[in-house]
C-alpha cells in the first residue's frame, strides 16, 4: 500500500458518493420517525369515528358494548394498569436482587451463567408462557387463591384485595405471568445502572468497615435511584403492552374491582380477541383502544428515558 | 485495492436494489394474494368442524382445488367477504340491512349447509343430568342466580341434589353468531327474565369468563368446576362435556341431539332467500336452541376458474357432503331445504 | 449515623479485644441485616430460576413425546380436533416470515445506526432519531400489528393477508432493536481505526464499510440474532396480518400463511387433546429455534466482539 505521504486527491465522484451514502443512511434513520408518525396518524384517523361518537367518555366510561354503540374503555385501561402493577410488585424486588447478585456476589463464571439464564427467560415467547399458564397453572391457581381468599381475604383491609370469589384466570394470574416476563428486562437494565457506580465510591464505604448491605445503602443506592426508577418504568411499559400471555389468562371479562383474584380484561387482550372480526364503528373503537395503549406506553417510555438520561449524564460527570 | 473497493460498492448497491426490487415485486403482486384454484373462506366457528371435514373430503374428490377455512367468527367472515378478502364466508347470523351496501361484490346468496344444537354445557361434580327452562337460563346467564342450588334451577330439577357451588358463566370473548343465536333465543323465550338483549356481543355480568371461539368456551368449561356456558354440539361432544336438556315451547325438556335439531329445522319457516330461524320452534321434539348456519357467497362471480371451483365446492357440500354431517356431529338439511339450496346454485353467475 | 464504631479499649476482664476490628464492631443487628440482604439476592435468583426450569421442563416433556420425523414434515391436519399430520406449514411460516422481516429490518437498521454513530453523532436530528428509536422499542407489538393491518392488509393498500404483511409488522418491531444494538457496537470501535483509515485517504463511507462495520460486525450480528429471536416468538402482530393456512406456503408474497406462535395461540384455546399435544410440540420447536438464536448471539458476542470498557 502507498505510504501516508502519498494521499490521493479526492475525485469529484468520491465526494458525491460520500454524500449519497450519508443521505441513504440518514433516510434509514428517518424511517424510525416516519414509521412512528405513520402509526400515530393512521391509527388515530381510523379510530376517529369511534372517538367522535364517544367523545372523552371513551376513557372515562366503563360501558363497553360495541353492539349498541357503547365504547367506554375504562375497564380495559384498569385491567392493563392493575395487571401491570401486580407484575411490577413481584418483579422489582426479584430483579433488583438478581441484579445485585450479578454485580456484587457472583464470581465471573457465575455471572455468565446467571446472564444466560436471564437471557433464556427473556427468550421464551409470550405465547408459550400463556399456553403453559392456561394449561397448567390456572387450575391449581384457583385452589391456591381460594385458600388465600379464605385466610388473607377475611382480614379487614386485605379482604378488599383478596376476597373471593377466586378465579384461576384473573388479574393476579396475569400479573404473576407478566412478572416472570419482565424480570429479564428490569434485571439487565438495573445491572447496567448498578455498574455505573464508580468502584472508588464503593471502596470508600468498604474502607470504613461497612457491611455489603451498608455499602449498597450508602454508596450505591443514592446514586442509582433515578436509573432504577427508569428501569422499572421501562419494565412497566413492557408489561402494559404485553398481549398474548395476558389474553390467555386474565379471564376476558372486563370489570373494575379491587379484588385481584377476579376476572378482568386488558386493552391488548380485547383487541387480540376481537379485532379480526370487527367491522365499522366497533372496529374503529378497537383501533381507538390501540391508540390509547400506544399513547400510555409512549408516555411511560419517554418519562423513563428522561429519568434515566439524567442519571447517565450525572454518572458521566462523576466518572 | 481500488478494484476490490468498487466491488464492495457494487455489491452494496446491488443489495439495496435487490431489496427495493423485492418490495416492488411485492407491491406488484395480486391484491388478494391467492391463486385461482385456492378458495379462501372465513367466518363462523360453529360450522368450522363440518367445513373442515367437507374440505378434507372435497380435496380427495378434486385434488386440484385447495380450500382454506379460517374460522374467526361470523363477524369476521362477513367483514372479509365485504372487502372480498375471502371467496366465501360462514355465518350463523344474517347480514343486517344497513350493512348490505358494504358488500363490494353486490348481492349475496345464502346457502344453508347444516344445523346443529347449541348445547348448554356445564361442569359440576356429581351432577350428571340437568334440566333447564328458558327462565332459569336467563337467570343463570344474567348473573341473578349465583349458586347451583338456586331456586329456579331447583324448580326445573325436582328431587335432584344440587350443590352450593358458585356458578361460573362462560361466554365468548369474540363477537359470535353463536352468541347471537343464544341470546336471541333468550329474548324470545325468557321474556322479562332476560335483560341483556341480543347480538354478536352482549355485556355479560362481571366475574364471568370468556373464551375464544366455541372451542375456547369448551376448554374453559372443561377445566373449571361450576362452569356453565353455550357451546356448539360438535365441539362439546369432542370435548366430552355434559349438556343440559332445555324446555322447548311445547313444554318438553329436550336433549340436544341431531334428531331434535333436525326436528327444529323441519318446523321452521323457510324464506325465499333460504334464511330461516329454528330457534324456539313449535315442534314437539324440537330442540329450542338449534342454530342455523349458512355459507354466503356473491351471486356474481368475477373469476371463471374460482367461480367454477366455488360452485363445485358448494355442490359437494350440499350433496355428498351431507352424508358427512352426522359423523361430524351436525344435522344434515331436511330434504325439502336441500332441494331448494341445490336449486339456488343456478343463481351463481360464472363468467364464460 | 455511623457505620462502624471504634474498637473497644482493653479492660481488666477482657485484655484482648477482638482480633479483627470488624468482628468486634459488627453488632448482631448489622450482621443479621447484611445476611438477610445476601439471602434476598440469592433467593431472587432461585425464585427466577423456578419458572424457567418448570416451563422448559414441561414443554420438553410434553413436546418431545409428540415430535417425530412425521411431525416436522407433514402438513397440518385440516380438522383441528384430530391427531396426525405435522406442523411443517407452521415451521416454514415462522422461518420465512421472520427471515423476510430480518432481511427488511437488519440492513436498514444497520444503515440507520451508521448514520447515528458515524455522521449524525450529536446533531439534533441524530439525537431525535436516537431518542425515538429507543421509544419505538417500547411500542407494543400488537400496535405494530394494528398499524400494518390498517394500512396494508384490510384497508389502505388492501393487499389482504400474506406472509409479507406479517414480515412488515415484525420488521417494524425489529428495526429499533437493531438500530440501538448496532449503534452500541459501532460506538465501541475505537476512533483510532477510523483515523488511520482517514489518514490513508479513504472517504468516510469507505471507512465505514471497510473498517468500522467489519470491526463491529460480531456485535451487530449478535444484536440482530436477538432481534430475530424476539420476532420469531411474536404472535399478536401476525394475528391481524397473515391469515391462516393448513398447507405449506413458502411464498410470503402470495397467499395466507401461518406460524408456530399463531398455531400455539389457536391450539391453546381448544379443549381437544390432539390440538393441545400439537401445541406442546409447536412450543418445543419454537423454543428450540429461539434458544438457538439467543445462544448463538451470546456466543458470537462473547467470542468475537470488542470488549466493553
Amino acid at each position: 500500500m502507498t505510504g501516508v505521504a502519498a494521499t490521493k486527491r479526492p475525485k469529484a465522484g468520491d465526494i458525491w458518493s460520500d454524500r449519497a451514502f450519508r443521505a441513504v443512511a440518514l433516510v434509514a434513520g428517518l424511517l424510525v420517525l416516519i414509521i412512528l408518525g405513520l402509526i400515530a396518524y393512521t391509527t388515530t384517523s381510523k379510530a376517529w369515528p369511534a372517538f367522535r361518537e364517544q367523545g372523552f367518555s371513551f376513557v372515562t366510561s366503563d360501558r363497553w358494548n360495541p353492539n349498541v354503540g357503547q365504547f367506554g374503555a375504562l375497564a380495559f385501561i384498569f385491567g392493563t394498569l392493575v395487571s401491570s402493577a401486580i407484575a411490577i410488585a413481584f418483579a422489582v424486588p426479584l430483579s433488583l436482587g438478581i441484579a445485585l447478585f450479578i454485580t456484587e456476589l457472583a464470581s465471573k463464571r457465575l455471572r455468565m451463567f446467571v446472564t444466560y439464564v436471564i437471557d433464556l427467560l427473556a427468550a421464551i415467547p409470550s405465547v408459550v408462557y400463556g399456553f403453559w399458564a392456561l394449561a397448567v397453572f390456572t387450575t391449581p391457581a384457583k385452589t391456591l387463591y381460594t385458600h388465600l381468599a379464605d385466610t388473607l381475604g377475611k382480614l379487614p383491609l386485605l379482604s378488599r384485595l383478596f376476597g373471593g370469589p377466586a378465579s384461576g384466570a384473573s388479574f393476579m394470574t396475569a400479573g404473576v405471568i407478566l412478572a416472570v416476563m419482565i424480570i429479564p428486562i428490569i434485571t439487565s437494565l438495573a445491572r447496567e445502572v448498578l455498574l455505573t457506580v464508580a468502584q472508588d465510591d464503593k471502596n470508600a464505604a468498604w474502607a470504613m468497615g461497612a457491611t455489603r448491605w451498608e455499602m449498597l445503602r450508602v454508596a450505591v443506592f443514592p446514586r442509582v435511584r433515578s436509573g432504577l426508577v427508569g428501569a422499572v418504568m421501562l419494565g412497566l411499559g413492557r408489561a402494559m403492552g404485553e398481549t398474548i400471555a395476558v389474553a390467555l389468562v386474565i379471564g376476558n371479562s372486563p370489570q373494575i374491582t379491587s379484588h385481584l383474584f377476579r376476572t378482568g380484561d386488558s386493552m391488548a387482550s380485547v383487541i387480540a380477541h376481537n379485532f379480526p372480526e370487527a367491522t365499522g364503528v366497533p372496529r374503529a373503537a378497537l383501533i381507538g383502544m390501540g391508540v390509547v395503549l400506544f399513547a400510555i406506553t409512549i408516555v411511560v417510555n419517554i418519562t423513563a428515558r428522561f429519568i434515566t438520561r439524567r442519571t447517565a449524564r450525572a454518572m458521566g460527570a462523576a466518572r | 485495492m481500488t478494484a476490490s473497493l468498487s466491488n464492495r460498492r457494487a455489491r452494496r448497491a446491488a443489495a439495496i436494489f435487490f431489496l427495493l426490487a423485492l418490495l416492488a415485486a411485492a407491491c406488484g403482486s395480486s391484491s388478494s394474494g391467492s391463486s385461482d384454484n385456492t378458495l379462501n373462506g372465513s367466518g363462523s366457528t360453529f360450522q368450522k368442524t363440518f367445513d373442515e371435514v367437507a374440505i378434507a373430503a372435497f380435496k380427495q374428490k378434486s385434488p386440484g382445488v385447495t380450500v382454506n377455512y379460517a374460522g374467526g367468527g361470523s363477524g369476521k367472515g362477513k367483514t372479509d367477504l365485504q372487502s372480498k378478502t375471502v371467496d366465501f364466508a360462514g355465518t350463523d347470523s344474517l347480514i343486517k340491512d344497513e350493512e348490505k351496501a358494504g358488500y363490494q361484490g353486490g348481492a349475496v346468496l345464502y346457502f344453508p349447509t347444516v344445523s346443529a344444537p347449541i348445547t348448554v354445557s356445564y361442569k359440576v361434580a356429581g351432577l350428571d343430568k340437568l334440566q333447564l327452562s328458558a327462565e332459569s337460563l336467563a337467570k343463570i346467564f344474567s348473573g341473578d342466580a349465583k349458586k347451583w342450588n338456586d331456586a329456579a334451577i331447583a324448580d326445573d330439577n325436582p328431587g335432584v341434589n344440587l350443590p352450593s357451588t358458585d356458578i361460573v358463566i362462560v361466554h365468548r370473548a369474540d363477537a359470535s353468531g353463536t352468541t347471537s343465536n343464544f341470546t336471541k333465543y333468550l329474548v324470545s323465550a325468557a321474556g322479562s327474565a332476560w335483560t341483556l338483549g341480543s347480538g354478536d356481543t352482549v355485556t355479560w355480568p362481571a366475574d364471568s369468563q370468556a373464551g375464544q371461539g366455541n372451542a375456547g368456551v369448551a376448554q374453559i368449561i372443561g377445566q373449571t368446576d361450576g362452569a356453565i356456558g353455550y357451546v356448539d354440539f360438535s365441539d362439546a361432544v369432542a370435548a366430552n362435556l355434559t349438556f343440559a336438556s332445555i324446555k322447548n315451547s311445547a313444554g318438553n325438556y329436550t336433549e340436544p341431539t341431531l334428531e331434535s335439531a333436525q326436528a327444529a329445522v323441519e318446523s321452521a319457516t323457510i324464506a325465499d332467500d333460504l334464511t330461516y330461524s329454528p330457534l324456539n320452534t313449535s315442534g314437539a321434539g324440537a330442540y329450542p336452541l338449534t342454530a342455523p348456519t349458512w355459507i354466503i357467497v356473491y351471486a356474481k362471480q368475477t373469476n371463471k376458474v374460482k367461480g367454477q371451483a366455488l360452485k363445485d365446492f358448494l355442490t359437494f357440500v350440499l350433496n355428498d357432503g351431507q352424508a358427512l354431517a352426522k359423523d361430524a356431529d351436525y344435522a344434515k338439511l331436511p330434504d325439502s331445504l336441500k332441494e331448494k339450496a341445490n336449486a339456488q346454485l343456478s343463481k351463481l353467475e360464472i363468467p364464460a | 449515623m455511623s457505620i462502624a464504631s471504634p474498637p473497644a479499649p482493653p479492660t481488666a476482664s477482657d485484655p484482648n479485644p477482638a482480633s479483627s476490628i470488624l468482628e468486634r464492631a459488627l453488632s448482631p443487628r448489622r450482621r443479621v441485616v447484611n445476611n438477610l440482604a445476601t439471602a434476598w439476592m440469592m433467593a431472587s435468583l432461585l425464585v427466577a430460576l423456578v419458572p424457567l426450569a418448570v416451563i422448559v421442563a414441561y414443554v420438553i416433556s410434553k413436546g418431545a413425546g409428540v415430535i417425530n420425523g412425521d411431525f416436522l414434515i407433514k402438513d397440518l391436519p385440516i380438522i383441528t380436533q384430530f391427531a396426525g399430520g405435522g406442523i411443517k406449514p407452521a415451521i416454514v411460516g415462522t422461518v420465512v416470515i421472520t427471515g423476510l422481516a430480518a432481511l427488511l429490518s437488519i440492513p436498514l437498521g444497520v444503515l440507520a445506526a451508521v448514520y447515528l454513530n458515524e455522521y449524525g453523532r450529536d446533531k439534533p436530528v441524530a439525537n431525535v432519531i436516537r431518542f425515538m428509536a429507543g421509544v419505538m422499542t417500547g411500542v407494543p407489538s400488537i400496535v405494530m400489528g394494528l398499524f400494518v393491518a390498517t394500512i396494508w392488509v384490510s384497508s389502505g393498500l388492501h393487499r389482504g393477508y400474506s406472509g409479507l404483511a406479517g414480515s412488515l409488522a415484525l420488521g417494524a418491531l425489529m428495526l429499533p432493536i437493531v438500530i440501538r444494538s448496532s449503534e452500541e457496537m459501532l460506538k465501541l470501535v475505537p476512533d483510532d481505526l477510523r483515523d488511520a483509515s482517514d489518514a490513508l485517504g479513504a472517504r468516510r463511507w469507505r471507512t465505514v464499510l471497510s473498517v468500522a462495520l467489519p470491526a463491529a460486525l460480531p456485535g451487530i450480528v449478535s444484536g440482530a440474532m436477538l432481534a430475530v429471536a424476539r420476532a420469531a416468538g411474536e404472535t399478536a402482530p401476525l394475528l391481524f396480518t397473515i391469515g391462516i393456512t393448513r398447507s405449506t406456503n413458502a411464498n410470503p408474497f402470495r397467499g395466507t400463511n401461518t406460524a408456530l406462535s399463531q398455531e400455539i395461540w389457536f391450539n391453546a384455546q381448544t379443549p381437544f387433546a390432539a390440538a393441545k399435544d400439537r401445541a406442546w410440540g409447536e412450543a418445543l420447536t419454537l423454543i428450540v429455534i429461539v434458544f438457538v438464536c439467543t445462544v448463538i448471539a451470546r456466543l458470537v458476542s462473547s467470542r468475537f466482539a470488542m470488549a466493553r470498557r
